[in-house]
């Protein structure tokens, strides 16, 4: 009689990758500025810093939203969540709630390092956003809330450098 | 007169033009710098007691700490078991210390004076919470957030600005206090470092 061995690692199941787990990625400050410049040449990158807990934020991220269904080919909408580690699941279900498809970031690591490594103008105040051109040279950053017109108007300088 | 006439207006020109290709910063306010003087120490503002305070009557024989703060804010929530022990430490080192209410746009939604009163019994505040009507105060401190610190020397030149500490989540994990370091230093006389310091927070509520 044979017996056949099973190999241990066959019986043990990896864990998996989940569609949550690509919504939502951890991100330190540089692995974000990495992910900014991997889009020069190619597409204008908006970066938007919010959290669930953020009521500006939550009023303006659907304008967020509807920019990049407007500009698929040439905008690179990123977002991050800034949300404390417990909150995660919060976030995770708001993006579900406004039909975000695409990768977006939860911000892992001390705040100073984050803050600094997007803009030394960025004093911390949420929301946050940043618009890069399709060079990789900023167009314009602000804090507090903004309209969709505001979005476009930075948007578009950004696609057409 | 014409050739004067165009070399002084070359510049402006130039400085316009320039202007127009440099990238739009919009609505980063500039925060108070590091040796400029208390602003509005004279203006009155009130206290959940009651009282009326002036930036001046609240400092002590070794300066002034002034914490932009707020009702509604997590990052405040997380901060606050700080709140007390931060309070008394400055007051043992010579230091007044209020909190100031910049919220004006959403008063009516949990930033009335009678929200912050309710908030300072219930957190059991051991210092001057106040109004800042209009936000006028952050505005003059160049204040975006909330918490938001400004730490003032017995010449009220400001000192240290920015982060309480470095871990809002977690006391015990705090690994650089930025402002207690900031505070003693302060009383003992000796040189303030870091001067300045980040950390994230929710936007003040500015009136529209």
């Amino acid at each position: 009689m044979m017996m056949v061995i099973v190999p241990i690692h066959q019986s043990y199941s990896a864990p998996t990758t989940t569609a949550e787990d690509t919504l939502l990625k951890d991100v330190t400050g540089s692995e974000l500025q990495k992910i900014i410049d991997s889009y020069k040449g190619e597409k204008a990158v908006l970066v938007n810093i919010w959290a669930t807990w953020c009521a500006p934020c939550v009023k303006e991220f659907p304008e967020i939203v509807k920019l990049q269904r407007n500009y698929p080919d040439d905008l690179k909408v990123i977002f991050v969540s800034a949300d404390f580690p417990q909150q995660r699941d919060e976030a995770l279900n708001f993006l579900k709630k406004q039909k975000v498809d695409w990768t977006t970031y939860f911000k892992t690591g001390k705040d100073q390092p984050f803050i600094e490594s997007l803009s030394q103008e960025w004093t911390g105040a949420l929301p946050f956003t940043k618009v890069i051109d399709m060079n990789g040279d900023l167009v314009a950053s602000w804090e507090q809330s903004a309209s969709y017109e505001k979005f476009e108007h930075h948007v578009k300088t950004a696609i057409n450098p | 007169m014409k050739k004067q006439y165009l070399l002084s207006i070359v510049p402006i020109v130039l400085g316009v033009c320039l202007l127009a290709f440099l990238p739009s910063q919009e609505a980063l306010l500039e925060e108070l710098p590091i040796g400029s003087q208390a602003p509005m120490t004279d203006v009155e503002v009130k206290d959940v007691s009651g009282k009326m305070l002036t930036l001046k009557d609240v400092a002590k024989e070794n300066g002034l700490l002034v914490n932009f703060s707020c009702n509604t804010c997590p990052w405040v929530a997380a901060w606050e078991d700080r709140y007390n022990p931060i309070a008394k430490l400055a007051k043992e080192n010579g230091i007044g210390v209020v909190a100031l209410n910049p919220n004006a746009a959403i008063r009516d939604d949990g930033e009335s004076l009678q929200d912050m009163k309710q908030r300072a019994e219930k957190s059991n505040y051991q210092f001057y919470y106040a109004l800042d009507e209009g936000a006028k105060m952050a505005e003059a401190f160049g204040a975006t957030r909330t918490p938001h610190i400004y730490l003032f020397n017995s010449d009220m030149e400001l000192v240290y600005r920015g982060a309480i500490d470095d871990n809002a989540k977690s006391a015990k994990d705090v690994e650089q206090p930025y402002l207690k370091n900031a505070i003693k230093n302060l009383a003992a006389g000796n040189e303030i470092d870091p001067k300045t310091t980040k950390s994230l927070g929710c936007t003040i509520k500015w009136p529209s």
